[in-house]
């Protein structure tokens, strides 16, 4: 199993420019800013934790998926969902944010790769961009299932195109693409394996909860080997707090807590009790 | 060091520190997630995380939420147990030239006696901080921690376990925490912590679950520092020993408002997993305030409060 590695596991905290912050779907925002350090080492799967303001009554940092690495620079696509991300999506062009990265594992590449199915539920798409990125640029075939509540909050799926990702839309209210749940288009693709020319496929998935859970079931009943990117409400991001666990199986048959921010957030499926 | 400037040396409840400020248990891990970030050197010591006598998996998840400028926990003292620490944490500790208070706790007082028993007999443990107020524990923790009677039985059975320096750290969650405190100085304590987390809970309006699987939990940050403040002074007041003072500190200004109140000492906690450098940020504004103020040492500053 190819993983990504790095020789430089160090983290930074460190202030940054923010070189643009615009809306890119319906509550959905585009953050980016000059942070050379993070760039240069951050992985795909792996996360920034925000300090939102040392003045205001949220206490916390916020995590976000790296989405994009560009030279010395980094994005994160966010959804505009609580107090801090609307704080957030109201900085400007010019602003300093703190940030603290790169954070978390990766995602591993097993060998002879093909093709990688990510899929993403809402937001969680933003977490899979950089791995999609990555394996194009390896050359391995990529699906990308994107799901949505509607139209008017789909994401990425320009960008995937821009990488010669084969795109599958599903929105919750059929406004476009698929009528229903991303994990319906899962089912039908891994339900065809000779039509998809799936060889040896691996599922990449980040978004809901519930998602998840059922994203799990399917790859399960059709035997592919699936990584998923967890979320978690997060304290420090360090692995000192604890608060952000996942149930993991253990080999004794037992389970313990895994820090997300830590042994995370991408965990294989099958080791997770949910 | 020039010889104008102010000392932060300080010695408290048998602990030797180059600085009055410590990082509070259970929010700096084992030191190692922070060598990124700030030389462990410069702290005044480090409490580790919780730890019990075999290790302990923790709460259910959600175990955390935000609130208004604080956040509540039912971590459930999730750790690798005494001998996991000294085997696999400890020694990473030993690398530095600070001491090394260990949070203990437990269920029963015989744990809490074999903990100290394992410790007292380990090479680079500096002092013992007695946890009687974890308040997400169903039996033990808080539970000694609102009992006068049993902190003073609790405190003088692992008294009696170790010659090393003993600190308790008192729960916020009594009526009058003088009692408690007075009870464990009374039992042979040579230091007291003050306060461990308020006991409180946040609710999902949406759903109408609560926001932690435990349903209450901890809270700590900005929000409780008057309580704490308010606590210290009290204790301050009531006792002879040594106070380390925590509770929201996150800031310098936070800190002077503790020596003032009467804390000996001080616990950075919560601060940490928002910014890793503020223990050392707390550090140089306290040597900033007291070279401003013409003040020579920290140990003026304790209990200055002007009433």
């Amino acid at each position: 199993m190819q993983t990504y590695t790095s020789d430089q596991p160090k983290k930074f905290d460190l202030v940054t420019k923010i070189l643009a912050n615009e809306q890119v779907a319906q509550d959905h925002y585009l953050l980016r800013c000059v942070c050379p350090e993070i760039a240069e080492s951050a992985l795909p799967g792996q996360f920034i934790h925000v300090l939102i303001s040392q003045k205001s009554a949220l206490l916390l940092r916020r995590p976000f998926t790296i989405y994009t690495v560009e030279d010395d620079q980094i994005t994160i696509l966010y959804q505009r969902i609580g107090a801090g991300t609307d704080v957030l999506s109201h900085l400007n062009c010019g602003d300093l944010v703190r940030v603290m990265g790169p954070l978390g594992n990766s995602f591993c590449i097993p060998p002879n790769l093909d093709p990688a199915i990510v899929v993403g539920g809402g937001a969680g798409i933003a977490s899979l961009m950089l791995h999609a990125a990555a394996l194009r640029k390896l050359g391995v075939r990529t699906l990308g299932l994107v799901g949505s509540i509607n139209a008017a909050r789909l994401l990425t799926v320009e960008d995937l195109g821009a990488i010669d990702v084969e795109t599958y839309i599903s929105t919750d209210d059929g406004s476009i693409g698929h009528h229903g749940f991303v994990t319906e288009v899962l089912t039908q693709i891994l339900e065809q394996p000779q039509v998809y020319e799936l060889h040896n496929p691996v599922v990449y998935a980040c978004g809901p909860h519930g998602m998840l859970r059922a994203v799990t079931k399917i790859s399960r009943s059709y035997r592919v080997p699936t990584q998923l990117a967890m979320e978690n409400r997060m304290g420090c991001a360090m692995g000192v707090c604890l608060g952000c666990v996942c149930k993991i199986r253990t080999s004794d048959g037992g389970f313990e807590y895994q820090r997300v921010c830590t042994e995370g957030p991408v965990f294989d499926a099958e080791d997770i009790v949910w | 060091m020039d010889n104008n400037s102010p000392s932060l040396e300080t010695h408290v409840a048998g602990i030797r520190m180059k600085n009055p400020v410590m990082t509070a248990s259970g929010t700096f891990g084992y030191g190692n997630e922070y060598a990124d970030f700030i030389d462990l050197n410069q702290l005044g010591a480090t409490v580790v995380k919780g730890i019990t006598s075999v290790p302990w998996p923790g709460n259910p998840m959600q175990r955390i939420a935000e609130t208004p400028s604080g956040m509540l926990n039912a971590i459930g003292l999730q750790n690798v147990g005494v001998d996991g620490f000294i085997e696999k944490k400890l020694p990473y500790l030993r690398n530095f030239d600070v001491p090394v208070i260990v949070n203990i706790c437990g269920e029963q007082l015989g744990e809490y006696e074999e903990v100290t028993e394992k410790l007292n007999a380990t090479d680079g443990v500096t002092a013992i901080e007695l946890n009687i107020s974890c308040p997400n524990l169903h039996c033990g923790g808080m539970s000694f921690g609102v009992d006068p009677e049993l902190t003073h039985e609790l405190v003088k059975a692992v008294r009696e376990k170790t010659d090393l320096p003993l600190l308790v750290k008192l729960s916020p969650n009594v009526t009058d925490i003088t009692v408690t405190a007075s009870a464990a100085a009374d039992a042979g304590a040579d230091g007291l912590s003050v306060i461990n987390t308020v006991l409180g809970m946040a609710i999902d309006i949406k759903s109408r679950r609560p926001m932690l699987e435990n349903v209450t939990g901890g809270l700590s940050g900005p929000a409780i520092k008057p309580i704490a403040l308010r606590m210290v002074w009290q204790v301050y007041n009531t006792v002879k020993i040594p106070i380390i003072g925590m509770g929201g500190i996150m800031t310098r200004d936070d800190a002077i408002e503790f020596f003032i109140a009467g804390a000996s000492a001080v616990a950075v906690g919560t601060a940490n997993f928002v910014n890793p450098r503020a223990p050392l940020d707390i550090i140089d504004g306290i040597r900033e305030y007291l070279e401003q103020n013409g003040i020579d040492s920290i140990e003026e500053l304790v209990g200055s409060l002007r009433t």
